[in-house]
């Protein structure tokens, strides 16, 4: 079906919402399983064909429903049982194992309170408390992730039923480009890839440039190894982010937009080009879009296994099947870019920010948040806490909050001794410096840094030298070669702390890591070399103690390094 | 998805036919931004992508071949040379990191002789550690096998149990290998 012009999408929009309310309204049972990456790996799809096989024989009348991801990882494989005219009931690690005592509980109609993890709505139900008093969402504020886990990724009317597309069809037909431009400027919305760019300021340039053709690219590489946040946003709801990238391209009045997916992000790219195909047949993409005569068109591109190829001329070089090296800049990519066009690229999570800021208005976007961070931000945790997952919280929420009550601080027998910050870019916070907000300011007034929204607990096991030595490790590895403060300095650094870790520290070794350091950072052509020495000079500021004892002793309190390992003499396999 | 088919038994009518049918660049431009795509579509097939795929896409596409390699050696995903029986991806990513995978990574190198994208000498397996995160933390340290099944929370013992299995069920299928021919 096309539609060919506004009348037609708002009868399909209005058709859309009664089949997604008759659906769960009826005698009919229908059971969502999310099914993401990440659930698949806990063996969701197990679950998924078991339980057709169980109800098939309960001789209930069902429906199985997929859905993409929640965020709340600890909890998978999930599922939600809608009942006849009862609210939905979320269950959680519902392994295969578990599904005929589940199926047999469901004939008899009572619900195992214990494998429940909360039930819609405000008030309890069956001894089964609100889903939104669960700890994990209770601070939470979810405007990017209010679909996720409720829709079925796959099926562009689900999103429609659900107020999708409203925002692209009120850019394109009733509203200019610069006021398009204006109500993002008005949100005061921030880049989500690290630096924190005013987006409208962005998109103005970019519209200033004159040069024809223009391109719109989002940027979903998220090659970090701290965090997992728009790969999960894309594989829950891909057409908020297809949206945000289509009224970006109204505003630029520009018909080009990009989606540069991380070529591991297997079901994300799935998934969005699934997405980008639907929006074609609907008539949302293609010539002529609802009658204005106006075109749009979606690219999906992706490479893989190059951490570099996040930073944006890179990104762009990658996309020209080209090695994905940075340049100097300027020219600016609004002014030379994708084909060395004008070139306005920003963010998943900041494309997926823009369709309620149209919806809503800026200024209403604007209230949320703190004086100079605006909005909400998607955030992931990874490492020894109760409660792994993304979550979305407004700006300036309480750090110590999200890690103790939203991920429930250490998990069992663990003892955190920090949170790493900003990835492989920044310094961590200590367990005793985490009442700071998160957002852009607060977090860079401690020394730390938000970067994408990654952070990574660690407990006390973890020697901090060893640690920095990982990150330092990670940017030497990943750095492309091009510079060469970045390729030897960065391998300079290195070879420094494994001599520290092997417990032969140099004389005067902290300035010698401070001297190395200063010159990596200044003289480095692009933002992976210019930051690549700040984890592990963070870590010397949090944790000086634990230098000085490798610095001056020659031991690893920890027992980590390999100063304090026996030698371990593994005989090779014998070759054949 | 096919591991390891030997360069000598590459069919590359699989490949041709999905480049006919979804790589059709308008321009040369197009053809420069689809190389990279076309070029997962070959991993995707034959588990690495073998010269002769990279002749067919230079080909398909009407770029160079040399274009391709350097393409292909840039980006960290691609394997170039025949992988052994089994790929796994090993995560060494932050969460993976703190979870214990610099073990894993050490004994690699140690007891196996291997580093990323090399293979185990007896052939049974090829390891690609990915240094992004693969986006399952909550089973840190983790990897993919055959990039569908995910064993986590590994350990050297679990790593060692799993290479048990691996090499007694590649032993069992050589045994019936040679019983069907003799
Ligand atoms: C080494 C490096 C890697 C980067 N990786 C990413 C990434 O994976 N995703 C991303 O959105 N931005 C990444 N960035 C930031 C981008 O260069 C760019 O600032 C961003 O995509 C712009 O979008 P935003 O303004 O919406 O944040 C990276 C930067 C550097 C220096
Ligand atoms: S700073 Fe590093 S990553 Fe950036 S261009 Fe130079 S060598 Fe490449
Ligand atoms: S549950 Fe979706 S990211 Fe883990
Ligand atoms: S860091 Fe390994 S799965 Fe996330």
């Amino acid at each position: 079906m096309r539609l060919t012009n506004q009348e037609a999408f708002e009868k399909y929009a209005s058709e859309a919402q009664e089949r997604w309310t008759s659906k769960f309204g009826g005698d009919r049972w229908v059971i969502n399983v999310g099914i993401s990456e990440c659930s698949k790996a806990k063996g969701a799809l197990d679950t998924w064909s078991n339980l057709q096989l169980h109800l098939d024989n309960s001789g209930l009348d069902y429906e199985l429903h997929q859905v993409g991801c929640a965020g709340w990882c600890f909890a998978e494989p999930f599922i939600e049982v809608f009942a006849p005219d009862s609210p939905g009931i979320v269950f959680q690690n519902v392994v295969t194992d578990l599904v005929p005592e589940l199926v047999q509980a469901f004939k008899t109609g009572d619900f195992p309170v214990e494998h429940a993890m909360g039930v819609r709505g405000d008030e309890s139900f069956k001894g089964i408390a609100p889903l939104n008093e669960h700890p994990f969402l209770k601070g939470q504020h979810r405007l990017l992730f209010k679909r996720a886990g409720e829709i079925d990724p796959d099926s562009i009317e689900e999103y429609i039923a659900n107020g999708g597309y409203a925002g692209f069809v009120k850019a394109l037909l009733q509203m200019t480009p610069e006021e398009i431009v204006h109500e993002v400027k008005e949100s005061n919305v921030r880049g989500r890839g690290g630096a924190g760019f005013p987006a409208g300021i962005k998109w103005e340039s970019g519209r200033r440039t004159q040069a024809w053709p223009k391109y719109v690219v989002a940027n979903s590489h998220e090659g970090e190894p701290n965090v997992f946040k728009d790969r999960r946003l894309i594989e829950s709801d891909p057409h908020l982010v297809l949206e945000g990238l289509m009224i970006a391209c109204v505003a630029l009045e520009t018909p080009h937009g990009y989606n540069y997916i991380g070529g591991e992000h297997v079901l994300a790219l799935a998934r969005f080009q699934h997405a980008v195909d639907q929006a074609y047949e609907l008539g949302l993409l293609g010539d002529n879009v609802l009658g204005t005569g106006k075109s749009f068109h979606m690219r999906v591109r992706s490479g893989g296994g190059a951490y570099i190829c996040g930073e944006g001329s890179a990104l762009m070089y990658a996309i020209m099947g080209e090695r994905g090296q940075p340049r100097t800049k300027p020219p600016r990519s609004v002014e030379e870019g994708v084909w060395r066009r004008p070139t306005v690229l920003n963010n998943t999570e900041t494309y997926a920010a823009v369709p309620s800021i149209i919806n809503n208005g800026g200024s209403w976007y604007a209230s949320i948040g703190t004086e100079q961070s605006k909005g909400t931000k998607l955030v992931t945790i990874q490492g020894p806490v109760a409660r792994i997952g993304v979550a979305e919280v407004d700006m300036g929420y309480s750090l110590r909050s999200l890690i103790e009550d939203i991920y429930g601080g250490a998990k069992e027998g663990y003892t955190l001794k920090g949170i790493q910050m900003g990835g492989v870019s920044a310094g961590p916070l200590r367990m005793d410096q985490l009442d700071v907000g998160i957002d852009f300011e607060s977090l860079e007034e401690v020394g730390a840094m938000l970067g994408s929204g990654g952070f990574v607990a660690f407990d006390e096991s973890i020697c901090a030298v060893d640690f920095a030595r990982y990150l330092t490790q990670f940017n030497r590895y990943e750095s492309c070669a091009k510079c060469t403060p970045c390729r030897l300095g960065n391998k300079a650094l290195l070879e420094i702390v494994d001599k520290v870790r092997n417990g032969q520290s140099p004389n005067e070794v902290a300035a010698l890591i401070e001297a190395t350091s200063e010159n990596i950072i200044d003289l480095s052509l692009c933002g992976l070399g210019q930051v690549a020495p700040m984890p592990l000079l963070g870590m010397m500021k949090a944790f000086p103690d634990e230098f000085e004892a490798h610095f001056r002793d020659g031991t690893c309190p920890q027992g980590q390094c390999p100063v304090s390992q026996p030698k371990l003499r593994l005989e090779p396999v014998a070759a054949d | 998805m096919a591991h390891g088919a030997p360069a000598s038994e590459i069919d590359l009518q699989p490949l041709r036919t999905i480049l006919e049918d979804r790589y059709n660049p308008e321009n040369y431009q197009d053809s420069l931004e689809l190389i990279v795509q076309a070029c997962q579509e070959a991993q995707h097939l034959y588990g690495y992508v073998p010269k002769a795929a990279t002749e067919a896409i230079a080909e398909h596409l009407g770029v160079s071949t040399n274009r391709i390699f350097g393409l292909l050696t840039f980006y960290a995903d691609f394997l170039t040379d025949e992988p052994g029986e089994h790929t796994m991806l090993l995560c060494h990513g932050t969460a993976c990191y703190v979870g214990g995978s610099q073990k894993l990574v050490d004994h690699l190198d140690l007891r196996y002789d291997v580093t990323s994208g090399k293979t185990t000498r007896d052939g049974t397996l090829t390891v690609q550690i990915v240094n992004g995160c693969l986006g399952v933390c909550d089973l840190a340290p983790v990897a993919q096998l055959d990039h569908h099944d995910y064993c986590g929370h590994l350990t050297v013992e679990s790593f060692e149990g799993l290479m048990d299995t691996l090499r007694s069920e590649s032993k069992a299928a050589t045994v019936e290998d040679s019983d069907e021919t003799d």
